[in-house]
């Protein structure tokens, strides 16, 4: 065996069995996001008047209904596959908004100081102190429900956490020689930040980013279940459990099937989110 | 320090009222409630006559200034939908939430440290292994799914507790796991941290050396050390109970703020939902001012980036 | 109530007791007001002296004249009279009022009951019955309710036991629209102030209130003085329980005796639960779907009788509700004066929806369908299916109450395509259901059709009864012709209750504790 193989073979050791099932059970996920037209037995909002609140297993002509039918007698295991795709398209893309927006604004606020920085930090305490659901409520409330809206919310709710890592690394960062050597050399501010400062705060941000990917997930369930969310019928596996809520006793399946897979991605998020703080945060501990 | 702490406070007031007016202005874009108030079967003339004597046909400019202007004498202003001062409804609600918030935070506290302090001190072992998947649920589940399973499986199936509402302690129980489970898995990690922090330092090994028991230097000097930054994470996690506790309350029909806030922005109550904003924001930011205040006054090696 | 601090102590501070004395006594009273408040309410009781209801909102408020919603008026329907009532068979029989009598078409007389009694001991006179009126009818009181009574022009005292009410013209629903009018105590009104009365309401009715935790309960009691049948349950609690699951729940436990407002899904459960049953009664409230004629691709008639054919109102109440409902053909059911089963409404006919749709060129054609969860999803759902089952390309807007009433409410523009509703006036009147809903110029009337306008006018200003059945029959042949609404089915109240509840709900949805007992 040369040794390129044992050097290989050592490094795939060292990743322990539990991040490797977790990430098997996210890249599982992401597969039924993303390839739920060919992976569901059925259409998700198709409606079988006769065959509402069905266990799973129930059959019915060819079809079978392995995780029960709901209140409308739609495919339960359809609606949570096509559920997959409201939790990771509005995590990841509120994660976007909030990384685009927060960062930008506490570069800025770091770089150029003065009432700049007052406004936007200023600007970043009244956002923080007006809890997420009452801000994603009452702007519900005025424009109305939908998966466009409901991104910007969360996106724009959760800025500010990212502007205060990005405000406080960037001043650590502004003070480094290099930095001072291209602004002296006559660089722009935006080619200063976005191609010498960026890149050194990135590592915190994507700290940052990771373990609000959780959150967007638990908080776009969180909302779709009162309601604000994304509109039936199209499936969230939030407003899915909503709904089932009600029929708990009688039709268990509802609220069971969706749970289970919301508190998978979940867990799952959160174990990968933090073995890569382990690694990409040299402060932090290891296990 | 003095004057860092009355430019902190500036600053809180201005926040306060920049909140307070994102709200006012974001709730009356959204309509007035004249057409909740009324019965279905209301001519248009009526609506006009109930909305002028409301109040609400005059221009956003003019309802704000007569809003601030009742401010200023502590006027917080009368709810349309009860016809009863908006603050003494948000008043007789809130010992409910704070009870609910108290209940949480035991749970978070008297299960996040001790299970933050195995972690740190069993480091390696299965015990280790097992709390930290305990934590990575708690931290993982739903507070809505937590609160449906625990209701069905304690309240419907086993009648244990009860299903819904107050009721003395017995009632407080599930609302305080549900909602105290994240924060339970903040605090775990929080308190593992700092220990393995403190434990790594010289004068913990200088201890040991000297033949004191892992638990007496825990106890006597540790834990101490470790609590800095619990205290403060303390304070902001009261911020995010407030915000958990609208979807708690919701789900045990625990009859706090959260539950009025969201009753009120849906009947476009708009002066219990300013109160209720104000009550929250003003709770967060006095909390996150005291946060960096008792954080520079307790470690004064700490400077802030200024 | 008395016995709750030491019931509080006893299960919490139990031990503490026994050790501190004096001290403790006054900290547990001072800690025991959010402990207390919290305590559980009823203790299971062999005889039953206190009722627990469940309603889905607790009071906005108890002043009978400030608010428009069912829960309130649930509630302190119990606390004051009105001078006539609906009987369990919908028929309207005196209860302040003795008699009255028409002296003109603008004027009625009545005659008042000399022997009621208000709560605080003083007498209830024609002062009390003119003072209530005027008051609702005032403007500047600013009454949500003030579209109910402004036909009302005055009310005059005409001796202690008679007063004389005035309508603007003759208005035909007068007595039934007195039915909801609560008498209130003017002295003790006047004195208090309305803020005042509004916290500590007292009325004349069958019971008082004791309690009020806002958002959380209220307690009444029975009134000693009643002046007519003395209810049997010495108390009664109505709990706010806004979840349908916990109510639900609640029941299980027996922690509640009656619960209001249960889904069908959850009726059939229950109904084979033991020591439980199912209550339930088809009332005046119409389940219907509204249909923009002004706006949209529902402007043209052909889209709209499409829409008519591809409803299966049928398959609805079957599976959907459960068989509790019945089809309509009119939007009106059989308690409302004014119903009639001679007009025949649209059968579900998906083939003739899809060929109207392919003679108006109108097949893929977008409908909104508006929606707040004040209602159904599923039947919103169900709908839009059968929508898009003949050809429609459907979108369910989910809006908040507030913005749905608010476009609904609103131009015809941005008023949607279709809407479903549960339309009730509390009067058992056809006036009360289509008048707002289809007369030109009313907030809900995205259609205007100068015939109907002619026949609901003057159906509401003549008290010839016969002329209004007429006016009525003919008003709904219009509607049947252009389509504005379709009537989908009636609506029966569903509650759920111990087996032990002897009750008998009403059409008009009303729930007086003193008409229930115990066995």
């Amino acid at each position: 065996m040369s040794s390129a193989t044992i050097g290989r073979r050592s490094r795939f050791s060292r990743i322990p069995t539990s991040i490797v099932v977790v990430a098997v059970i996210l890249a599982v996920i992401v597969a039924m996001a993303l390839f739920a037209p060919w992976l569901a037995p059925t259409d998700p909002n198709h409606q079988s008047l006769l065959s509402r609140l069905r266990p799973p297993g129930y059959a019915r002509g060819a079809m079978t209904y392995w995780f029960g039918t709901d209140n409308l007698g739609r495919d339960v295991l359809s609606r949570v596959i096509y559920g997959a795709r409201a939790s990771l398209a509005v995590a990841a893309l509120s994660v976007l908004v909030s990384t685009i927006v927060g960062v930008s604004l506490g570069m800025v606020a770091g770089w150029f100081r003065g009432w700049t920085e007052i406004l936007i930090m200023r600007l970043v305490d009244i956002m923080m102190s007006i809890p997420a659901i009452l801000l994603a409520v009452l702007t519900v409330a005025v424009l109305g429900p939908g998966f466009v809206k409901l991104v910007l919310v969360l996106g724009l709710t959760r800025w500010p956490r990212y502007t205060r890592v990005a405000f406080g690394q960037t001043l650590q960062v502004a003070n480094l020689p290099f930095i001072k050597a291209s602004e002296l050399a006559g660089a722009g501010a935006a080619r200063i930040l976005f191609r010498h400062v960026l890149p050194n705060i990135a590592g915190p941000v994507l700290i940052v980013a990771t373990a609000e990917f959780g959150l967007m997930i638990l908080m776009e369930a969180g909302l779709s279940f009162l309601g604000l969310g994304i509109q039936p019928p199209a499936p969230s596996w939030g407003s899915i459990m909503s709904v089932g809520r009600e029929y708990v006793e009688r039709a268990w399946w509802i609220v069971a099937f969706p749970g289970a897979f919301l508190f998978l991605l979940v867990f799952s998020v959160n174990v990968l989110g933090d073995w890569l703080r382990d690694h990409l945060d040299p402060r932090s501990r290891n296990r | 320090m003095l004057r860092y702490a009355t430019n902190r406070l500036i600053q809180a007031v201005i926040a306060i009222f920049g909140v307070l007016t994102i709200v006012f202005v974001v709730m009356h874009l959204s309509g007035d409630p004249t057409l909740l108030l009324v019965p279905q079967g209301a001519s248009p003339e009526m609506i006009a006559e109930l909305r002028h004597q409301l109040g609400f046909d005059q221009p956003i400019f003019v309802q704000y200034l007569e809003y601030l202007k009742g401010l200023a004498h502590f006027d917080f202003g009368m709810s349309v939908v009860q016809r009863a001062p908006a603050i003494d409804i948000v008043m007789s609600r809130l010992p409910y939430t704070i009870e609910l918030a108290a209940g949480a935070l035991v749970v978070a506290i008297g299960v996040g440290i001790p299970v933050g302090i195995l972690m740190a001190t069993r480091r390696g072992g299965f015990l280790e292994r097992l709390l930290a998947a305990f934590v990575l649920t708690g931290q993982s589940i739903p507070t809505f799914l937590s609160g449906i399973l625990l209701i069905f499986v304690f309240a419907v199936k086993l009648r244990w507790l009860p299903t819904s509402g107050i009721g003395g302690w017995q009632a407080l129980v599930m609302p305080s796991i549900a909602l105290g489970a994240i924060s339970m898995s903040t605090f775990a990690r929080m308190v593992r941290i700092s220990m393995l922090d403190e434990l790594g330092k010289d004068y913990v090994r200088a201890g040991l050396a000297r033949g004191l028991s892992l638990g007496s230097v825990v106890f006597r000097h540790v834990l101490r050390n470790a609590s800095i930054p619990v205290i403060t994470i303390a304070a902001l996690e009261i911020g995010n109970l407030l915000a958990g506790a609208v979807i708690i309350e919701t789900v045990f029909a625990w009859p706090g703020i959260g539950q009025l806030a969201i009753q009120s922005i849906q009947s476009r109550d708009f002066l219990v939902v300013q109160v209720i904003v104000l009550l929250i924001s003003f709770t967060y930011i006095a909390t996150s001012v005291l946060a960096d205040v008792v954080y520079v006054v307790v470690d004064p090696r700490i400077r802030l980036a200024r | 109530m008395q016995e709750e601090p030491e019931t509080a102590s006893a299960g919490i501070h139990g031990r503490k007791k026994k050790e501190k004395g004096n001290m403790l006594k006054r900290l547990v009273t001072a800690s025991a007001l959010a402990l207390t408040l919290a305590a559980p309410a009823a203790h299971a009781q062999a005889a039953k002296d206190t009722l627990t209801i469940d309603l889905p909102q607790d009071a906005a408020t108890l002043d009978p004249q400030l608010q428009w919603n069912t829960d309130s008026y649930t509630i302190y329907r119990n606390i004051f009279d009105n001078l006539v009532t609906r009987d369990s068979s919908g028929k309207i029989v005196p209860q302040i009022a003795t008699a009255w009598k028409y002296t003109d078409d603008k004027t009625i007389d009545f005659t008042i009951r000399s022997d009621v009694k208000f709560q605080d001991g003083s007498k209830l006179t024609a002062d009390d019955v003119a003072f209530s009126i005027k008051r609702i009818i005032d403007p500047k009181f600013k009454s949500p309710q003030l579209s109910q009574f402004d036909q009302i022009a005055d009310a005059e005292v005409v001796s202690p036991t008679e007063v004389k009410v005035t309508t603007k013209s003759p208005y035909p629903a007068l007595l039934a629209q007195l039915v909801k009018l609560s008498i209130v105590p003017k002295a003790y009104v006047e004195k208090v102030g309305d803020q005042q009365f509004n916290a500590k309401p007292i009325g004349s009715g069958p019971y008082a209130l004791v309690n009020w935790q806002h958002g959380i309960q209220t307690t009444l009691k029975a009134n000693p003085d009643y002046w007519g049948k003395k209810p049997e349950f010495k108390s009664v609690v109505f709990r706010a329980v806004p979840d349908v699951s916990t109510r639900i729940a609640d029941l299980r436990t027996g922690k509640a005796d009656l619960i209001t407002e249960v889904p069908p899904d959850q009726a059939i459960n229950l109904k084979g639960a033991s020591g439980l049953k199912i209550l339930s009664v088809p009332t005046e409230r119409v389940g219907y779907l509204y249909i923009n004629a002004q706006g949209g691709p529902t402007k043209d008639l052909k889209v709209r009788q499409a829409i008519a054919y591809a409803i299966d109102k049928q398959g609805l109440v079957d599976s959907l509700l459960q068989g509790y409902g019945k089809p309509v053909s009119i939007l009106g059911a059989e308690p409302v004066f004014g119903y009639t089963d001679k007009v025949k409404g649209y059968p579900f006919d998906p083939d003739k929806a899809k060929a109207l749709l392919k003679e108006a060129g109108a097949e893929g054609a977008k409908l909104e369908f508006l929606t707040s969860p004040a209602y159904d999803q599923t039947q919103v759902q169900a709908i839009q299916q059968m929508l898009n089952d003949v050809g429609f390309n459907t979108q369910i807007v989910m809006l908040d109450q507030a913005t749905f009433l608010k476009r609904r409410q609103g131009d015809a523009a941005d008023a949607g395509s279709v809407a479903i509703g549960r339309w009730s006036c509390a009067c058992q009147d056809a006036d009360g259901i289509i008048f707002p809903l289809f007369h030109t110029g009313s907030t809900w009337a995205k259609y205007s059709n100068p015939k109907f306008d002619a026949l609901v006018e003057d159906a509401r200003s003549t008290l010839d009864k016969a002329k209004r059945m007429d006016d009525y029959s003919k008003a709904y042949e219009i509607l049947r012709e252009d389509v504005p609404g379709i009537g989908l089915y009636q609506v029966y109240a569903i509650y759920g209750a111990s087996s032990h509840l002897q009750w008998k709900p009403t059409a008009n949805e009303s729930m007086f504790v003193d008409r229930m007992s115990w066995k």
